[in-house]
């Protein structure tokens, strides 16, 4: 019995990571799958990012891919028992890993910018041994693989399927956010992150906000942000505005008192983000990130 | 019996031993010898506050703020990391700065972080913290120095006082410098060696700093000694001395 129990365990512990996906209908032909609002873990595997998938006449397209080759396989899965419609199209909306390292469980045409093929091409490798330390063995056998198609117009036309295209920044250097005028769903990608602390590591917050206050712009029914479950809601947009207007002034503020790091660290959470998720941590992350660059203006 | 009492009595009392080091590491104990030989030295992590990141995400910019004002008249303060190769962060000779230090380094992996406290009786106060990384911060090069503007900013040093409370002044100062530790084939080590902080006429402190400190670093020092004009002085091991007033 004993040596029965340890094969099972052997066996168990080969056996794939198990994502348990479903993806979450928003109308006739829009899904997304909702992804964790956590840090990456062994226990996640990884899964804290929304991808999202449109269903058109012949085809399937796909907006993000996940952390790792085998989320990309589970997705492709989850789609499969939706609609026999092959993947033919998959877009990166920037260059985190949490967003493209499923590319390599589909043989569709990728595209995305300029930059954000650079960066994941020359990129791409480091974010996976970095992930693979995080989040160990649901990385297994994930490899890069680089967009093949150039994102440049302002329309992109798949199969006769029309999506605006949004070329923005601030979250990284390039965010693709993508409207789709047929359902009025707003693929805002990481630009928003909803009741979610937004995360900085290559941020830019001035521009972020100018992003942000073009995205308000826009009349959606849906919002499907990176992050945080999608929703009807007007909110998200100036909430996060707000949240980065709070970050600038409190860095730029501290660095006028001559603060400390973790001085600042200390102070309370104001009220209005208390509802937002993973608010300690990203906002630690956020202040360890930029607050060197708010010092430099020292006489 | 007799015996067996004493093999478990002897047990405990070693137990014991290793338990007052809130945070036992292999290299522990080399490297305390290596730095205060046969001085007295008590753990105390109630006098002295170590603080670190919830986790180091940039493995080559920990930020560390330790505080030990509790610790009147201390005269000496070292940092050091059990598990970097090297270990060693910053030495301070405290003369008329607070022991009271803010500073970014570098950790080759998850590592413990000790403040070695001299007080003025002789007696070494010793506080830890524990720093969560995946590491990887010691063998990489520094960006600035692939930076081909580089020569352009060596040296080059910002620096503003603020008075936080009644006669405590925070001098922060900050010096773009690639601090190479000498660890990656073909950088050889290039680093600031030595700090000296003055105000006009008396040196208010003097420091050796070491290579796990981070590149283009930036300090916090805090004294009691006003001055219109202090004076900070970084040289580095290739005899480059830089100088800048800071008001």
């Amino acid at each position: 019995m004993k040596y029965l129990i340890f094969i099972l365990l052997v066996f168990s512990s080969l056996k794939a990571f198990d994502y348990k996906l479903k993806p979450i209908k928003l109308n006739e032909n829009s899904y997304f799958f909702y992804g964790k609002e956590e840090y990456f873990s062994p226990l996640n595997g990884g899964d804290i990012a929304n991808v999202s998938f449109i269903i058109t006449q012949n085809s399937v397209i796909l907006i993000d891919t996940g952390s790792s080759y085998e989320y990309g396989l589970q997705i492709k899965k989850e789609i499969e028992k939706i609609t026999s419609k092959p993947i033919k199209y998959i877009i990166n909306t920037h260059h985190h890993p949490d967003h493209f390292l499923g590319n390599s469980a589909f043989q569709s045409d990728i595209f995305a910018t300029d930059y954000t093929k650079n960066e994941i091409t020359q990129n791409g490798d480091l974010y996976i041994v970095n992930l693979v330390n995080i989040v160990q063995s649901a990385m297994k056998n994930t490899k890069v693989k680089a967009p093949n198609k150039n994102l440049n117009s302002k329309i992109l036309d798949l199969d006769g399927y029309k999506l605006e295209i949004l070329y923005l920044d601030g979250h990284t250097k390039s965010d693709v956010v993508l409207f789709d005028s047929q359902t009025k769903i707003l693929y805002s990608a990481d630009l928003v992150f909803h009741k979610r602390t937004p995360a900085t590591a290559h941020a830019d917050i001035k521009k972020w906000i100018k992003s942000l206050e073009e995205l308000e712009k826009i009349d959606y029914k849906f919002l499907v942000s990176g992050h945080g479950i999608a929703t009807t809601s007007k909110k998200p947009i100036k909430e996060n505005i707000s949240y980065l207007r709070f970050l600038d002034e409190t860095l730029k503020q501290s660095a006028k008192n001559g603060l400390d790091i973790f001085e600042i660290l200390e102070k309370p959470i104001p009220k209005e983000f208390e509802s937002f998720t993973m608010f300690k941590e990203e906002f630690e992350r956020s202040v360890i990130n930029l607050y060197p660059s708010y010092e430099k203006d020292l006489k | 019996m007799k015996l067996i009492y004493l093999l478990i009595f002897s047990f405990i009392f070693l137990q014991n031993l290793n338990a007052k080091n809130p945070i036992s590491s292999p290299t522990f104990d080399d490297i305390l010898k290596d730095i205060i030989k046969n001085d007295k030295y008590i753990f105390d992590d109630e006098n002295i506050e170590i603080k670190v990141p919830s986790f180091a995400d940039n493995p080559i910019q920990v930020p560390i703020f330790v505080n030990a004002k509790k610790i009147k008249d201390a005269k000496r303060m070292i940092l050091f990391a059990d598990l970097n190769p090297i270990p060693k962060i910053i030495d301070m000779d405290l003369k008329a700065i607070y022991p009271i230090i803010s500073l970014n380094i570098k950790v080759a992996q998850e590592t413990p972080i000790r403040a070695l406290i001299l007080d003025k009786n002789g007696v070494w106060h010793i506080a830890s913290n524990n720093i969560k990384s995946f590491g990887g911060g010691c063998s990489v090069a520094s960006v600035t120095s692939s930076d081909t503007d580089f020569g352009k900013f060596l040296g080059k040093i910002n620096g503003e006082v603020f008075e936080v409370e009644k006669d405590t002044y925070r001098i922060k100062s900050s010096i773009f410098h690639p601090m190479e530790t000498g660890l990656i084939f073909g950088n050889p080590e290039f680093y600031i060696n030595k700090i000296v902080l003055k105000d006009n006429t008396n040196i208010l402190s003097s420091m050796e700093l070491f290579s796990a400190i981070s590149e283009n670093p930036r300090f916090i020092f805090e004294t009691k000694i006003k001055s219109q004009n202090y004076i900070i002085e970084f040289s580095d091991v290739d005899g480059n001395v830089f100088t800048s007033e800071i008001k």
